[in-house]
């Protein structure tokens, strides 16, 4: 068995140790350069990635969150709104009807009176074309029958009492 | 017990085919693996990168689980160089131990030689002392290395001192020593070619296996526990507990 034999025969074999670490100090600059650095390089940016991700989610959540709740309120906001447009178009619509038929109603109240009135007048115009007309009529009547010459004033009363006695009937 | 070795001198001092080039050995298989796994990292893990990153996950864990921030951060790499490095170690004379013509184990564990696990401990506790003085400053350094908790503990606390050395490297090495000598000696006393015994020499490969599965355990746990204690000096003698 080499080292304890040579450890007590008092031949520290130095140059082994010197050997083992030297080649080891070189090993560890190799790793270093090989694998320590790049990797532990890999795990800290994966960690650093993983935390800014986490922080993006978190954000984009509270981000949707806020747009939900936004949303929300203008869906209200829009309702309350089309119930109002939907009430005050009945309300115009029933406004302008009533005012239609109000307008109409009037006009034809007037028309009524008016042909009543017209007829009113056509009527009376009649009967006091018809009364001069009969008057002059009895008159020439009455003067050829009679070949007889009569003062006015005495046919207009016997006409008029006539007349009173043909409206009667 | 006393193998023969195949050491060499080279500017005064004595070196060692077999410890060397099972040390390069491990390095090697250090390096390429990662080098194989760390290919084309990327934010999105795959298999490989998974692996490796595993790993690292794993000793920094176990690094920062014992030391505060500042100190984790310098200790990541050396903790991890030391893991990686001992578990290769420890496993590959369970996979491949080549023996020369005249007897010499060129190629086994690293670990299995008390050198290397000595060493890697010598490295370890410089490496706690060291931060133990940038962190308290000479006077409070020796002040909890040695006065703590009480002034007449001194002598107690200079030979735990020299324990923390012995455990952290003779744990390592005898677990790992253990496991590879039971191996070879199921293998010589069951089933060496020439001495075919029947019923005894197929006994021999579920032990094996058995016994393999179970060294790739301790081996596994031995890195683990040695990176720990390493973790646990630094804390100590940066006056935390």
């Amino acid at each position: 068995m080499f080292g304890l034999t040579t450890l007590a025969a008092n031949k520290i074999p130095l140059g082994n140790m010197l050997f083992i670490i030297i080649s080891f100090l070189v090993l560890m600059v190799i790793l270093k350069r090989v694998a320590y650095e790049p990797v532990t390089k890999v795990l800290d940016e994966r960690a650093d990635k993983i935390s800014a991700d986490i922080d993006d989610a978190e954000a984009a959540r509270q981000e949707a969150e806020k747009l939900a709740l936004q949303r929300q309120s203008e869906l209200t906001v829009t309702r309350q709104q089309a119930t109002k447009v939907v009430a005050d178009a009945k309300a115009s619509a029933q406004k302008q009807s009533d005012s239609l038929i109000a307008t109409a109603s009037d006009r034809a109240t007037l028309i009524n009176q008016q042909a009543q009135t017209d007829a009113q007048k056509l009527k009376e115009d009649a009967i006091f074309n018809a009364k001069n007309d009969v008057a002059a009529l009895s008159v020439a009547i009455a003067s050829k029958l009679m070949q007889k010459e009569l003062s006015l004033n005495d046919q207009q009363a016997l006409i008029d009492a006539y007349i009173s006695d043909l409206e009667t009937k | 017990m006393d193998e023969p070795t195949a050491p060499f001198e080279f500017l005064g001092l004595t070196f060692d085919w077999g410890t060397i080039l099972s040390t390069l050995l491990a390095m090697a298989i250090v390096v390429i693996v990662s080098v194989v796994l760390t290919r084309n990292l990327k934010l999105k893990p795959g298999k490989r990168q998974n692996m490796i990153e595993y790993l690292l996950d794993f000793t920094n864990g176990v690094v920062n689980g014992q030391l505060p921030k500042k100190q984790a951060r310098q200790f990541g790499l050396y903790a991890f160089t030391l893991f990686f490095f001992i578990v290769v170690s420890n496993e590959i004379g369970l996979l491949l131990q080549l023996q020369g013509g005249n007897g010499v184990t060129y190629i086994k564990s690293p670990t299995a030689t008390p050198i290397v696990p000595m060493t890697l401990a010598i490295m370890s506790l410089v490496v706690a002392h060291g931060m133990g003085v940038q962190k308290l400053g000479l006077k409070g350094y020796l002040n909890n290395m040695l006065l703590t908790p009480y002034t007449w503990m001194l002598p107690l606390n200079i030979i735990e001192q020299l324990a923390n050395f012995l455990t952290l490297s003779l744990r390592l090495f005898s677990n790992i020593f253990a496991g590879e000598m039971v191996l070879t000696l199921v293998a010589k006393s069951l089933a060496w070619p020439g001495h075919f015994n029947g019923f005894w020499s197929v006994l021999a490969l579920p032990i094996e296996m058995v016994w393999q599965g179970f060294s790739l355990f301790i081996g596994g746990i031995q890195a683990y526990v040695f990176v720990i204690l390493t973790g646990v000096f630094i804390a100590q003698l940066s006056g935390e507990e």
